[in-house]
């Protein structure tokens, strides 16, 4: 394979950002090529990379004026949780890692986080709560970083109330392939300045620039919280209960729908036990208000739809520690089900479709004898239908089902991912299932940010 | 003060239990993981996190409901705490206890482990007739596990301590594994008293309704006075402990720290790091 890394290119980094933040050779830079892609239909990385840590915007700018001239292929790296092979090298080239610019300062009158890129979720969580504010979104695994989380535009289980990383994100800076820097936006509620260059760079999966920082809207605290689950005898009446739950005007930060099987294997897995005893699908709901009195009179409206929809009896936990557990258990379903899995769709519906999509999965499952476990946010339309390994498939069989739970997701009003993203693995379906206009734009845009196509190549665009 | 008792009695007698009766003793404790400790003073800031009940006693509370679920009767639970106290009793009856009852008094504030031990026996004793007395090992704030068998001390009863399974149980004993390092089969007659660990079970989820319902139940709020003919003042509070605490002394992080080494000069630079740290 052609090589863009020789030993000039890393003198030239190393004189750019030291040579200790410099890392290649085969074994050395193994911790950096993948993410959480299940094996089956991960990208196998190319080896032939250098790693770069960066510890400014203007180091960055140095890196990609560099890569720009002379052609290298760069892939940014964040936290290395994504599910699409989003980070993954595919070509020799430099991956640049920004875990070293990881501050993140809060503007309490603003209410407003200025979060470098590597910084963390967990980071931004704390300091927001240091600064006795709350980022309101939980876009996924806490150690994602913010750059990764903006340029994969995250969602996350409380979209239903509070929606994706996208409606937080108010000024990026970003460093173009040329290594211009471009500022856009700022600690600003309103900016109509011309086209929205920000929000296209937002959910860009690295093909368009590097973000080095981003201005995150933070809201008060919501004291108040406790998390419900309640039980039902099938997926179906678990699922059409959602939209009757939000028509009456109830505002939960997270709406999750559960199964048995993969809630019990998860919870085995961390040694715990799966609370609810009776039922086969389960509504995790979280409710988080200003005010106690208020919290409980939304809990008596929720009673009523149960009791209207037919649901088993509904536990609660008030408690943070008892809270914690039940999210660690549906946060650990991914974990426990990877080793037999061949791959996480991430189908987005509109939220009242749900139930349907869910009757259409159903009759694929009985169609190829199979079982598709099934878990997400419910409140938002999005579930994770899990492609299980059956003995004696190939790969031709999980790609036929993959079709058809997009097709069925298509027909309802419905799109192939509501929050992972095409990155390397759904460029296939992306082509198979978007309008041939809309590709082409596409096409075109990255083509005007980035002429030598050396930002993250071989990702999003088929 | 006669007159007192004889009234007092007079309740417990309307109150009197006879099916089988188990009593709980719970504790409001800051959620330990959320609550701030001011390094300066040394005190606990409880405004800083929100109270609950202490989480060994859930396991309390699940044992004498899963006893009340075999052998029928009723479960009471009983606390001592500030007025705030009251919102654990209410979590206590939605995870199954029929009757709380919370000791609030400012003169019942300060106590040590002995003036708390002895006032909720003295409820108890007012409480009237009951099977079993169920704690939980040691609670998150004080960590001292030394309640629970002083309780059992001022009442009189055996008591087996760090129970970690009810192998059997009767309507008048039970006999469960005790786990003192070394695991010990005991049987114990009631009444009784035990205190119970983490692995004894896993406490319930409590139900939407019954968290509702509890909202609204009533939790009977007994101070001093009302214990009269029960308890002897002296030995309450501030006044009634025989040890105080003077401090608490918070532990500061200390975080790792790292040196990457490269180069040939890497041992002399090793060595000079370990001699400036005083190691060599």
């Amino acid at each position: 394979m052609w090589s863009s890394i020789d030993k000039t290119v890393v003198e030239e980094l190393s004189s750019i950002v030291g040579e200790d933040q410099v890392v290649f050779g085969v074994g050395r830079v193994e911790g950096y090529l993948l993410d959480e892609t299940p094996l089956p239909i991960r990208p196998e990385p190319c080896r032939d990379v250098v790693v770069v840590k960066p510890a400014s915007t203007e180091e960055v700018s140095a890196i990609l004026r560099l890569a720009y001239r002379s052609k290298i292929p760069v892939f940014p790296r964040g936290g290395g949780t994504g599910l699409v092979g989003g980070c993954i090298p595919t070509r020799s080239g430099i991956i640049l890692c920004l875990e070293r610019m990881n501050k993140v300062t809060v503007d309490v009158d603003n209410m407003m986080a200025e979060a470098e890129a590597g910084a963390t979720l967990h980071d931004l969580i704390e300091a927001a709560d240091r600064s006795d504010l709350f980022f309101p979104p939980h876009p996924g695994d806490e150690y994602a970083q913010i750059g990764g989380l903006i340029a994969c535009n995250a969602g996350g289980a409380r979209a239903v109330r509070t929606g994706v990383m996208r409606n937080y994100v108010r000024g990026i800076e970003a460093v173009l392939p040329t290594g211009d820097v471009l500022r856009l936006g700022g600690k600003l509620i309103k900016d109509n300045t011309g086209y929205d260059l920000m929000q296209l760079i937002i959910g860009s999966e690295g093909t368009l620039a590097i973000i080095t920082k981003a201005f995150i809207r933070l809201y008060p605290k919501l004291p108040f919280s406790i998390t419900m689950i309640i039980p039902f005898d099938s997926r179906s009446a678990a699922l059409k209960t959602v939209p009757r739950i939000l028509r009456t005007g109830i505002m939960p930060l997270a709406v999750e729908y559960v199964e048995r099987i993969p809630i019990e294997v998860s919870a085995a897995r961390l040694g715990l036990e799966w609370p609810c005893k009776e039922g086969e699908a389960f509504l995790i709901i979280i409710l988080a208000e200003q005010d106690e009195e208020y919290l409980y009179r939304v809990c008596e409206k929720l009673l009523d739809v149960c009791v209207e929809s037919g649901s088993l009896e509904p536990l609660v936990a008030e408690r943070r520690d008892e809270q914690d557990r039940i999210l660690r258990i549906r946060s650990e379903i991914y974990t426990a089900l990877k080793p037999s899995m061949v791959d996480i769709l991430d189908v987005t519906v509109p939220p009242a479709s749900i139930g349907l999509l869910m009757d259409k999965i159903d009759e694929i499952s009985r169609s190829y004898n199979t079982y598709l476990p099934a878990y997400g946010h419910a409140g938002d339309g999005n579930i994770h239908v899990h492609i299980m390994r059956e003995e004696g498939w190939d790969t031709a069989i999980y790609d036929e089902i993959r079709d058809k739970v997009y097709s069925v997701t298509l027909e309802l009003g419905g799109v192939i991912t509501g929050e992972h993203g095409i990155g390397f693995v759904r460029r296939r379906s992306l082509l198979r299932f978007s309008h041939p206009i809309y590709i082409d734009l596409m096409k075109k845009v990255k083509q005007i940010f980035d002429p030598n196509n050396i930002l993250n190549p071989d990702k999003l665009l088929p | 003060m006669l007159l007192n008792v004889a009234v007092n009695f007079l309740e417990v007698e309307v109150g009197a239990v006879l099916d089988f009766h188990v009593i709980v003793l719970i504790k409001h404790v800051p959620d330990i993981e959320k609550v701030k400790f001011d390094v300066e003073t040394g005190r606990i800031d409880r405004s800083s996190a929100p109270g609950e009940i202490n989480p060994f006693d859930l396991n309390a509370i699940e044992t004498a409901v899963q006893l009340k679920e075999k052998l029928g009767g009723i479960v009471t639970a009983l606390s001592m705490g500030p007025p705030q106290a009251e919102s654990s009793l209410r979590d206590a009856i939605a995870r199954g206890v029929d009757r709380a009852i919370l000791l609030s008094d400012h003169r019942f504030a300060g106590a040590d482990t002995l003036a708390t031990s002895y006032t909720l026996a003295s409820a108890i004793r007012k409480i009237g007739r009951y099977d079993l007395i169920v704690c939980g090992e040691k609670t998150v704030d004080g960590d001292t596990g030394q309640v629970g068998p002083e309780v059992a001390e001022h009442l009189g009863i055996p008591h087996v301590a760090y129970v970690c399974e009810i192998r059997e149980s009767y309507g008048d004993r039970l006999i469960v594994v005790s786990d003192m390092g070394d695991k010990f089969l005991v049987e114990v007659r009631f009444p009784a008293l035990i205190t119970v660990t983490k692995d004894v079970n896993t406490p319930r989820l409590p139900s939407l309704r019954d968290i509702l319902k509890a909202r609204r139940s009533k939790v009977e709020v007994w101070d001093a006075d009302s214990l009269l003919g029960f308890i002897d003042m002296s030995r309450i509070g501030l006044l009634g402990s025989r040890t105080q605490v003077f401090k608490i002394v918070i532990p500061s992080e200390e975080r790792r720290r790292g040196i990457i080494l490269k180069g040939v000069d890497s041992v002399n630079k090793l060595i000079e790091a370990l001699r400036m740290e005083g190691f060599i």
